[in-house]
């Protein structure tokens, strides 16, 4: 199994704020899930900032295979917490195919793509609407379609169910199941791990707690509480 | 028509402290309170009312008129932007301070106005971060 991202020894600190994130290592395979857990202000979307170059690092991210450089995130989807934030055309279909249209894939292709995509994530019927129109948990679905239309091999997601219903919870959980891209997920909704992720990493104040199978990790009452997570 | 000028109040308000701010300086009051009222309402027009997205699908990637129509989407992004945070200011200052010019009332505002600006910046990095994260400017 190739690798499509590794990170080692990471460390990040705010100017004048000391260390957030020390000596974080870890490696993710194609097709492999990884779960980022961690409380709130723990470092998860500091990590995933860092990761995507967003945030100056120490340490070495790869990504397959190579040094991170800017066209490697050509190849990743990224997902942040707030949908609002990534979609900004009149049109959701718009939306998705723009990042398409950017890389030089024709218009009347990306436009088909774009649609598939919707169609995919049950938006079809929200493609010639703006996204602000749409409730949240339609527009976290559409910011993923968005991201996958591009077929990455790597997606990146940032508290993906946070904020969402029951029922819009459990949808993008069974959505991100079907998924066979390689996905790294930053959360602290347990039973969004459960679901999604074989292999499971704790942070608790910028250090990694314990990394390892799901189940053994989800398994530990003591550790999950220990990281502030139940 | 008064609900259509409403736009137009943080510029002219911005204008007017800017011609205040000369006069209080003992410069001479220049144009400039004029120009920065007709350069946003001539942006305005540009943002509002022409369609830049379509034109975004329809030109050469990568040309001068493709960047324009990004930018001016990006300028349109920004303003609604601005426009929600400074909403949610509002409310939320209310909110603190229900009694109007009572006690406390401008402290709240200031404080209001301080985090307007903090959280704009916020989302304005974040929209940044995306823009990046998806290949797209930066």
């Amino acid at each position: 199994m190739s690798l499509v991202l590794e990170v080692e020894d990471l460390a990040f600190g705010f100017t004048g704020q000391g260390e957030v994130l020390h000596g974080i290592s870890f490696r993710l395979g194609e097709g492999e899930s990884l779960g980022v857990l961690g409380a709130n202000g723990s470092g998860k979307s500091t990590l995933l900032w860092c990761i995507l170059g967003l945030l100056k690092s120490r340490g070495r991210v790869r990504m397959f295979g190579e040094p991170r450089r800017r066209r490697s995130l050509a190849r990743v989807g990224v997902v942040f917490q707030n949908p609002e934030d990534q979609l900004f055309m009149p049109r959701l279909v718009e939306d998705v195919a723009l990042p398409l249209v950017n890389r030089g894939v024709s218009r009347n292709e990306a436009s088909a793509r774009a649609m598939r995509a919707l169609e995919e994530a049950g938006l079809a019927h929200a493609a010639q609407r703006p996204a602000s129109q749409l409730s949240l948990g339609e527009r976290k679905r559409a910011a993923i379609a968005a991201a996958l239309a591009t077929s990455p091999e790597l997606l990146i997601l940032d508290e993906p169910t946070a904020e969402l219903d029951g029922r819009s919870s459990r949808r993008l959980r069974e959505e991100l199941t079907r998924l066979r891209v390689a996905r790294l997920i930053a959360t602290h909704d347990l039973s969004l791990v459960r679901a999604v992720c074989g292999r499971v990493l704790i942070l608790n104040n910028g250090r990694i707690l314990a990394q390892g199978p799901a189940e053994e990790i989800l398994g530990d009452s003591a550790l999950l509480e220990g990281a502030g997570l139940t | 028509m008064i609900r259509k000028l409403l736009p137009f109040v943080p510029i002219v308000a911005f204008a007017a402290t800017l011609a205040l701010m000369q006069w209080i300086a003992g410069m001479p009051v220049t144009r400039l309170w004029l120009h920065s009222i007709l350069v946003a309402a001539a942006v305005m027009v540009l943002v509002r009312f022409l369609p830049w997205d379509r034109w975004l699908f329809r030109v050469r990637i990568g040309s001068v008129f493709y960047q324009a129509s990004l930018f001016v989407l990006f300028v349109r992004h920004f303003a609604l932007i601005f426009a929600v945070e400074a909403r949610r200011a509002l409310i939320a200052q209310r909110m603190a301070s229900p009694s109007r010019y009572g006690a406390g009332w401008y402290g709240s505002l200031t404080h209001a106005v301080a985090a307007f600006f903090g959280r704009a910046l916020l989302r304005t990095e974040r929209f940044y971060a995306s823009l990046v994260a998806r290949g797209i400017g930066g």
